[in-house]
C-alpha cells in the first residue's frame, strides 16, 4: 500500500515534538525501532517528500 | 565384626556389565531382573539418583512418553498466540490480507500478489485437535500457478529478547525444536523455513508430510542452533517461524540445513495457493529448546492477552473488531465544559507497556468510524497526536472549537 506522510508539529505545556501524520490516519512517532517510521525512512530514500507541515498544534490540558 | 562388609557377597550382586544389582528387598529397591534393571517399589523414593533412560524416553502412568527432558526454562514456548486464541483485529472475521498485513494477533501475513489467499480464526469450522479451541485457516482463492519470484507465507517474528538465551550466532547455540498441529484439504510435502527475520541473513528450510486429508496431524521439527549469523537480542526481531503457502523456486531452499540466504520456502513443497479452495490450517505452535517437543505450554487468557498487547492493543473490547461502530463501548469521552477556540488533548495508556514507541490511530465514532479523526460535534476532526511512548500518548485535534465533548476509539501498533 503506498502512502503519503505529512509532518505534524506540537507544542504543550511540557515541551515540543513532532509526529509523522501517515495517509491512512495513523500517527508514526519519531523512533527507529518502530516500523512504520523505518517504512517512512526508507520512502524519503526514495527520493519522496512529506507535506507541508500545518502551523504548530498548541494544546491544552483539559 | 558381625556388621562387617561382606565383599565375596557384593561381588555376587555386580552383574557382567558391573551394576550393583540388589535383590530381595533393601529400602525401595525390590528386586533386580536378569537384565540388569532395578525395579523400585512403589512409593519408592530416589535421592541424588541419575536416571539414564533408553533410546524409548521415559514413559509416564498416562503413557505418555518423553524422550527428552523438558527445557527447564518457565518461558518455554518462544511463540506468542500459539493456539490462536487472540483475534484482537478481526474478531474471528475473515480477512484477504495484503502484504505484511497482520491477521490473528503475533502472526504476518506475507505475500507477492495480493488476493491468493484468506485467512481466518477458525476457517471452515472444523473440530480444532483435542485440547484447543482455536486455529488459524488459510483458504487458497484461486489456482494460482506459482512465479519465480513469489512467496504466499504465513509468519510470526520473534522478539530477541525473547530468544537471546539461545545463544544464536555463537559456538553455545542450542538446538530447538519447533512443533504444530496442521491440517490441510491437500496431502503431501510442505514447507517452511527458520530465518533470522531482521535481514533474512540466514535460512533454515524444513519439510513436513501431511498424509490424510482434513486429518490434524501433528508435526515435530528439530532445528540445530545457528551459529553463524548476527541475531538481535534486545526488541528487534530475531528469530521468524515461517509456514510457506507458496513459493517460486528462486526463494526455495534445501530442507535440513542452513543456509546464508532469503528462503521462504523448501524444496519440494506443496504450493497451497496453486489448488482453487484448498485449505490450510494450523495451531498448537511451539518453538522452545531441546531436541523433542513437549506437549503444548497452556498460558492464562489474560496472561497471553498481555503477550499480544505488548505488540498490538485497542480501545475496543478484545472480541469486537476494529473498526465496528460500537458506540460508547470502548471510546474515549472528552468533555470539554468551555466554549470558544483551540486545541484539546487526553492521555491515554497502553494495557501494558509496549515494545517500541507504538503508531496510534484514532477513529471517531461515526458508522463505521473514520481513521485518523476524533468526533466533535457531529463530525469527525482530523487526529493530533503527540508524545508517543511505550507506555502511553495524547491522542486530540487542533480544531475543538467550540466542542462539548470529544470521542474517540484508538488503537496502537508496535509490532516487529
Amino acid at each position: 500500500m503506498k502512502y503519503t506522510y505529512k509532518i505534524q508539529n506540537y507544542e504543550t505545556p511540557n515541551g515540543k515534538g513532532t509526529t509523522i501524520l501517515r495517509s491512512d490516519g495513523a500517527g508514526i512517532p519519531v523512533n527507529e525501532n518502530n516500523t512504520d517510521y523505518q517504512a517512512y525512512l526508507k520512502w524519503l530514500e526514495e527520493g519522496n517528500e512529506p507535506l507541508p507541515a500545518d502551523e504548530v498544534i498548541n494544546t491544552s490540558t483539559i | 565384626m558381625s556388621n562387617a562388609f561382606n565383599l565375596s557377597q557384593l561381588a555376587n550382586n555386580v552383574n557382567t556389565s558391573g551394576l550393583l544389582q540388589v535383590a530381595g528387598g533393601g529400602t525401595g529397591v525390590t528386586t533386580s531382573t536378569g537384565t540388569g534393571n532395578n525395579v523400585l517399589s512403589a512409593g519408592a523414593t530416589l535421592t541424588n539418583a541419575t536416571i539414564t533412560t533408553s533410546s524409548t524416553g521415559l514413559t509416564f502412568s498416562d503413557s505418555s512418553t518423553q524422550t527428552a527432558a523438558a527445557s527447564p526454562y518457565v518461558l518455554k514456548n518462544r511463540i506468542i498466540n500459539g493456539d490462536m486464541r487472540i483475534d484482537q483485529r478481526n474478531a474471528g472475521a475473515s480477512v484477504t490480507p495484503t502484504s505484511n498485513q497482520y491477521t490473528l494477533d503475533r502472526w504476518q501475513a506475507s505475500l507477492s500478489q495480493t488476493g491468493k489467499f484468506s485467512v481466518q480464526q477458525n476457517a471452515g469450522s472444523v473440530t480444532p485437535p483435542a485440547g484447543f479451541t482455536n486455529y488459524l485457516g488459510c483458504t487458497s482463492l484461486s489456482p494460482y500457478t506459482v512465479l519465480s519470484g513469489d512467496l504466499f507465507i504465513m509468519r510470526q517474528h520473534i522478539e530477541g529478547y525473547n530468544t537471546s538465551d539461545l545463544a544464536w550466532g555463537t559456538a553455545n547455540a542450542k538446538t530447538v525444536t519447533l512443533s504444530f498441529w496442521v491440517r490441510s484439504s491437500l496431502t503431501g510435502t510442505f514447507g517452511g523455513v527458520i530465518q533470522e527475520g531482521n535481514a533474512a541473513s540466514r535460512t533454515y528450510p524444513f519439510t513436513y508430510t501431511i498424509s490424510s486429508a482434513n486429518t490434524w496431524t501433528q508435526i515435530s521439527v528439530t532445528i540445530p542452533g545457528d551459529t553463524s549469523g548476527t541475531w538481535n537480542t534486545t526488541n528487534g526481531i530475531s528469530i521468524d517461524v515461517t509456514f510457506s503457502l507458496g513459493c517460486g523456486s528462486t526463494l526455495l531452499g534445501t530442507s535440513g540445513a542452513w543456509a546464508g540466504a532469503a528462503y521462504y520456502g523448501a524444496t519440494g513443497q506443496t504450493n497451497i495457493v496453486s489448488t482453487n479452495g484448498a485449505t490450510w490450517y494450523i495451531t498448537g505452535v511451539q518453538l522452545e529448546i531441546g531436541t523433542s517437543a513437549t506437549p503444548f505450554e497452556r498460558r492464562l487468557y489474560n496472561q497471553e492477552l498481555a503477550n499480544c498487547q505488548r505488540y498490538y492493543a485497542k480501545s475496543w473490547d478484545t472480541n469486537t473488531a476494529v473498526g465496528t461502530a460500537a458506540g460508547a463501548q470502548g471510546t474515549i469521552d472528552i468533555v470539554i465544559p468551555v466554549t470558544g477556540t483551540g486545541a484539546y488533548r487526553t492521555t491515554v495508556f497502553w494495557p501494558v507497556e509496549m515494545r517500541a514507541d507504538p503508531t496510534v490511530v484514532a477513529y471517531d465514532n461515526s458508522s463505521p468510524p473514520v481513521a485518523g479523526t476524533v468526533y466533535k460535534g457531529g463530525s469527525g476532526k482530523t487526529a493530533a497526536y503527540g508524545n508517543i511512548g511505550t507506555r502511553s500518548a495524547w491522542i486530540g485535534t487542533a480544531d475543538a472549537t467550540s466542542a462539548n465533548e470529544l470521542y474517540f476509539y484508538w488503537t496502537s501498533t508496535a509490532e516487529l
